[in-house]
């Protein structure tokens, strides 16, 4: 499973920077930042729940064994006032996610930078709060 | 329709381009509409002033509760100082609507920026604490200096012994009255419901619902304790007044989501609530705890409208695997160290 991993070493810790963590919860709590993770997966669901979303995804390594992961993500209302919904992320989608191991070395990440294969950001969106319209929802 | 959409969405492309179209859609950072000419505070049926709504603070998110020391006793930003916030506002907003990555994007611990909630528009303030001059809040009593602070989301290396030793905000329990207000990264949404003889405020992050009776009746007694309080209103004019007592003592501070030094069971807090146009209401809570602070001080910060704003629900507890991986990953550093020693010996 560990081959899996892209390891991203030294330079993904030199990148860290002691910003003060607001959200939820401290993050270095959760996650180490000395197990850096880059995995490529297929999403099997998203969690929509508070204090946040949880994106798990099917990981198979170089044999073809398949490892569930739990990729954490923004708090649902944020991502709802950026226009996202329940049914933005189908099963099925391949992402790429970037992010930090938990510390009980569980099969759980920050999501610290996600993408889609084609390099594409997964969470692009007005982030000012406005009403909750779901992608491709008609102009309030 | 429906089948169009779900079409479009089932390839990541797809989903890119309808996010990025609908968040274009949508708005841009703005300036606060100007109220109309001879705007007059209207009145509900029953002739209280009408203040419902849903607002929040959001103008004021990443406004430091304390003012740096380079702003001195200067209470607000100069108009160069607003364009300036205001084009980077805007340059965050475009950051937002960016669908790429960045070739020098930080992988890192803590919270992605597609994480937060952005304010429309610069808060003029320097400080969200306005009284006193320097925009400060008070020393603590020796005595409060030696409560214990419980385990907040900025401490990135906690004690993690038990779910006791973190904040009754990452417990999902409550962030006291001040926290729920006050403006932190997302889920800042006041909704304002008035009745005959009640207003009743519904708040976003952690749920909490603030239930204030008019009528003139006395506070609870002493014995009759609780996170948020026992609240009593009252209009002076058009502004309600909100006089809160009666809270347990060692829970919540004054911080952002009620965070720093826990206030004790002497805490009062007086907050005044005045609608200014459609869609400004000026907001300060006056907060009074003489065995907590050296003085008493002022928080102020503007409370604005956006049309078509909600509030969510936000069920905290049952979700909140931070909780559990925060206790389980300090179990396996604890017994990685201990098998570090043994291996040592």
């Amino acid at each position: 499973m560990k081959k899996a991993l892209l390891v991203l070493g030294t330079v993904g810790l030199a990148l860290l920077a002691a910003a003060p963590a607001r959200a939820h919860h401290a993050f270095a709590a959760e996650f180490d930042s000395e197990k850096p993770i880059k995995l490529k997966g297929t999403v099997t669901k998203m969690e929509w729940i508070n204090p946040h979303a949880w994106i798990h995804i099917d990981v198979k390594d170089e044999n073809g064994t398949v490892t569930n992961w739990m990729i954490e993500a923004a708090a649902p209302n944020a991502l709802l006032r950026r226009g996202w919904n329940k049914n933005s992320l189908p099963a099925g989608t391949e992402i790429l996610v970037e992010g930090f191991q938990a510390k009980d070395q569980s099969n759980r990440a920050n999501g610290s930078v996600i993408t889609f294969t084609n390099g594409k950001k997964l969470f692009v969106g007005n982030a000012a709060g406005d009403p909750g319209a779901a992608p491709g929802a008609p102009k309030q | 329709m429906r089948s169009f959409r779900f079409a479009l969405m089932l390839t990541p492309v797809g989903l890119a381009l309808l996010t990025a179209a609908s968040a274009l859609a949508q708005s841009a950072p703005h300036a606060l509409p100007a109220a109309p000419k001879n705007w007059v505070q209207t009145k509900t049926p029953w002739g209280d002033p009408d203040i419902q709504g849903t607002w929040t603070s959001d103008d004021c998110i990443g406004t430091p509760m304390n003012r740096p020391a380079n702003f001195g006793d200067r209470a607000y930003l100069t108009e160069q100082e607003m364009a300036e916030r205001m084009k980077r506002l805007e340059q965050q907003h475009e950051g937002d609507l960016k669908d790429t990555v960045d070739a020098n994007q930080r992988v890192g611990t803590g919270p992605p920026g597609n994480w937060g909630e952005r304010a429309r528009r610069p808060c003029r303030q320097t400080s969200l604490v306005v009284d006193p001059l320097n925009g400060r809040t008070p020393d603590l009593l020796p005595e409060a200096k030696t409560r214990p602070v419980p385990e907040g989301a900025g401490n990135n290396n906690p004690k993690a012994d038990s779910w006791e030793d973190f904040s009754w905000y990452i417990r999902c329990i409550s962030r006291g009255v001040t926290g729920s207000i006050l403006p932190v990264i997302y889920g800042n949404g006041q909704q304002i419901i008035q009745g005959p003889g009640y207003v009743t405020i519904l708040q976003e992050m952690v749920h909490e619902a603030r239930v204030i009776p008019l009528d003139g009746r006395p506070h609870e007694s002493s014995e009759v304790r609780s996170y948020m309080g026992d609240a009593r209103g009252h209009w002076e004019g058009n502004t309600l007044v909100v006089e809160t007592t009666n809270f347990l003592g060692g829970r919540t501070g004054i911080g952002l989501n009620g965070g720093g030094t826990p206030t004790s069971d002497a805490l009062k807090l007086i907050e005044r609530f005045t609608r200014i146009s459609p869609d400004e209401m000026k907001y300060e809570v006056t907060v009074d705890d003489p065995k907590t602070y050296t003085r008493p001080f002022k928080i102020a910060f503007p409370l604005t409208q956006e049309a078509g704003y909600q509030n969510f629900e936000y069920a905290c507890h049952e979700g909140n695997y931070a909780m559990f991986d925060s206790l389980s990953g300090a179990r396996a550093k604890e017994k990685a160290a201990a098998a570090k020693a043994a291996a040592g010996k």
